[in-house]
């Protein structure tokens, strides 16, 4: 079966500092890989590099078997990959219904269409699914600006979700959310990835919802693939303890 | 009394054509830092086009439809791609700075090579007096208030009420992410600078006829608009609406109440209260931005 996300040997150099250095890994459908390791590790410059923000230095980057190495973040969005923001990025005077109808949008078409077509691209009915799967039913008419941290990375996490992406990439989704909040964010990532086939590659600092949440983890350092495998695994793996607690 | 209502929906009248080169000015700050200090000056020259147009024998309509499609070519187009873009690189600063020199240019340009003397130009409502509740009221005024309010209601549902609108305002406010979704940013950024250079040729259209065609009329517009902007909320378009409609009475009123020296100061007098107390203007909201 092909992976959904294959990278091979991906390279990332900033002048003389290489920040990711021949980084493989895949994921399969369905997967939930959570990917970890110590600040600087290249995390980041890794997940920039598969989204198209950054174009690796060397190496591939496949979704569903197609290359999509170096192609634009709106391209992959096309191709049905998409992301959450570590700080959050959300439309702040638009409702929280607009942002969603936006986000699911294919935005095509011509000035003229855009103008005359309907307002929300017939995408109502999602959006309106999305905002009562992710509870938040309340504020669906509310300017997204006016939310809570908290209410925001929900809506930050739905916007993803708009598209019936194939891979979804998020970006610390748990970084100064509540623990209440936190358990609402964990139960709905793990029913949409369920209840949709979504695939998940996360970026979190919190290990309790990383080993939670993950079905495999990968963990990173220095640059390069420290360890791999289910979470079981890595908290036994003493290379990844060197890491984490420098001995 | 018998004079306060004429005062006012002559205020009014002013008021909008202030409010609709408020909004320009607001829309070109939301999708692209740009201060326009030659605002002003985007709303004078426009008549100018059109009478130049009306001297080579076309008749007023032509004339009209011209001018609109010069000021979009000129005012939009090519301000942003020769100006703005340029310039931005460089910081908001410095774009602001090559604004204020665009506005000396185009008022000089205009006094050399049109005329210094102020022209007349026609007007697109019928002179005359309406009675409204036994009162007579300028046709030209209700007129005036009339179309500015259309266009105003028209440019606010374009921006509320479609898809268009809706990818117009995500570009302003998060480009970033409006970019990753798919959103033409630029298509978008470049669409503003349209809807202001057709904004400013209807206020044009709009108040020319009220105080003549003159090279330097500009100031006076520039300065009432930047007001009107900052007083209402200089991030909310319905703030500059507020704002414009507000400084056209004040102003009048102050005109009529006060001295006819003295009306200018009045709304910079507002506009010092309003920094000083509510710096977000009337319905703006308080924004932070990185610098």
């Amino acid at each position: 079966m092909t992976a959904v996300l294959d990278v091979r040997d991906v390279k990332k150099s900033f002048g003389g500092i290489t920040a990711v250095n021949g980084v493989s890994f895949d994921v399969q459908e369905g997967e939930i890989l959570g990917l970890i390791g110590p600040n600087g590790c290249g995390k980041s410059t890794l997940f920039n590099c598969i989204l198209g923000q950054l174009v690796p230095s060397a190496g591939e980057v496949r979704v569903d078997g197609k290359l999509v190495t170096g192609q634009r973040p709106s391209e992959l969005n096309r191709l049905g990959v998409s992301r959450t923001f570590q700080l959050l990025q959300v439309f702040p005077k638009l409702s929280v219904r607009d942002n969603l109808i936006l986000a699911g949008q294919e935005h095509r078409g011509s000035m003229l269409s855009r103008l005359l077509g309907p307002s929300d691209a017939g995408l109502t009915t999602t959006a309106d699914q999305m905002i009562g799967f992710f509870k938040l039913e309340h504020l669906a008419n509310e300017p997204a600006g006016g939310l809570s941290y908290g209410q925001q990375k929900l809506l930050d996490a739905a916007m993803a979700f708009m598209g019936g992406p194939r891979l979804v990439l998020l970006d610390e989704p748990a970084g100064g959310v509540n623990p209440t909040m936190l358990g609402d964010l964990k139960e709905r990532l793990i029913a949409i990835n369920r209840e949709r086939r979504a695939t998940f590659v996360v970026i979190e600092h919190n290990m309790e919802f990383v080993m939670s949440l993950c079905s495999r983890v990968m963990v990173m350092a220095e640059g390069k693939v420290l360890a791999i495998g289910k979470p079981d695994e890595i908290r036994a793996n003493p290379a990844v303890i060197e890491a984490y607690l420098g001995h | 009394m018998s004079n306060l209502l004429d005062l006012i929906v002559a205020g009014l009248a002013t008021g909008a054509i202030y409010a609709l080169v408020a909004v320009g000015f607001t829309l070109l700050w939301q999708t692209s830092q740009t201060i326009n200090f030659a605002q002003g000056e985007f709303v004078m020259l426009p008549a100018f086009l059109m009478l130049a147009v009306m001297h080579l024998g076309a008749p007023f309509w032509l004339a009209v439809l011209v001018g609109v499609l010069l000021s979009a070519l000129l005012l939009g187009l090519a301000f942003k791609m020769l100006l703005v873009d340029p310039m931005l690189r460089h910081g908001v600063l410095p774009l602001a700075i090559a604004t204020m020199a665009l506005a000396i240019g185009i008022k000089e340009a205009v006094k050399q090579f049109f005329s210094a003397e102020a022209s007349p130009f026609p007007s697109i409502v019928p002179a005359g007096d309406i009675s409204v509740l036994g009162r007579a009221i300028s046709l030209q005024s209700l007129g005036v208030l009339a179309v500015a309010i259309l266009a105003v209601v028209g440019l606010t549902m374009l921006l509320n009420r479609t898809s268009l609108g809706h990818q117009m305002q995500a570009a302003a406010q998060n480009p970033t992410v409006a970019r990753i979704i798919g959103v033409p940013v630029e298509r978008m950024i470049l669409l503003t600078f349209l809807i202001n250079a057709v904004l400013v040729a209807l206020a044009s259209l709009l108040i020319t006829p009220i105080y003549l065609a003159k090279f330097s009329s500009g100031e006076v517009l520039g300065q009432a608009a930047f007001i009107a902007a900052i007083v209402g909320g200089f991030n909310q378009v319905r703030g500059a609406i507020a704002g414009g409609l507000l400084i056209g009475v004040v102003d009048n009123l102050a005109a009529a109440y006060i001295s006819t020296q003295y009306r200018a100061a009045v709304p910079m007098l507002l506009l010092i209260l309003m920094i000083l107390f509510r710096p977000q203007g009337l319905l703006g909201r308080a924004e932070e931005r990185t610098v």
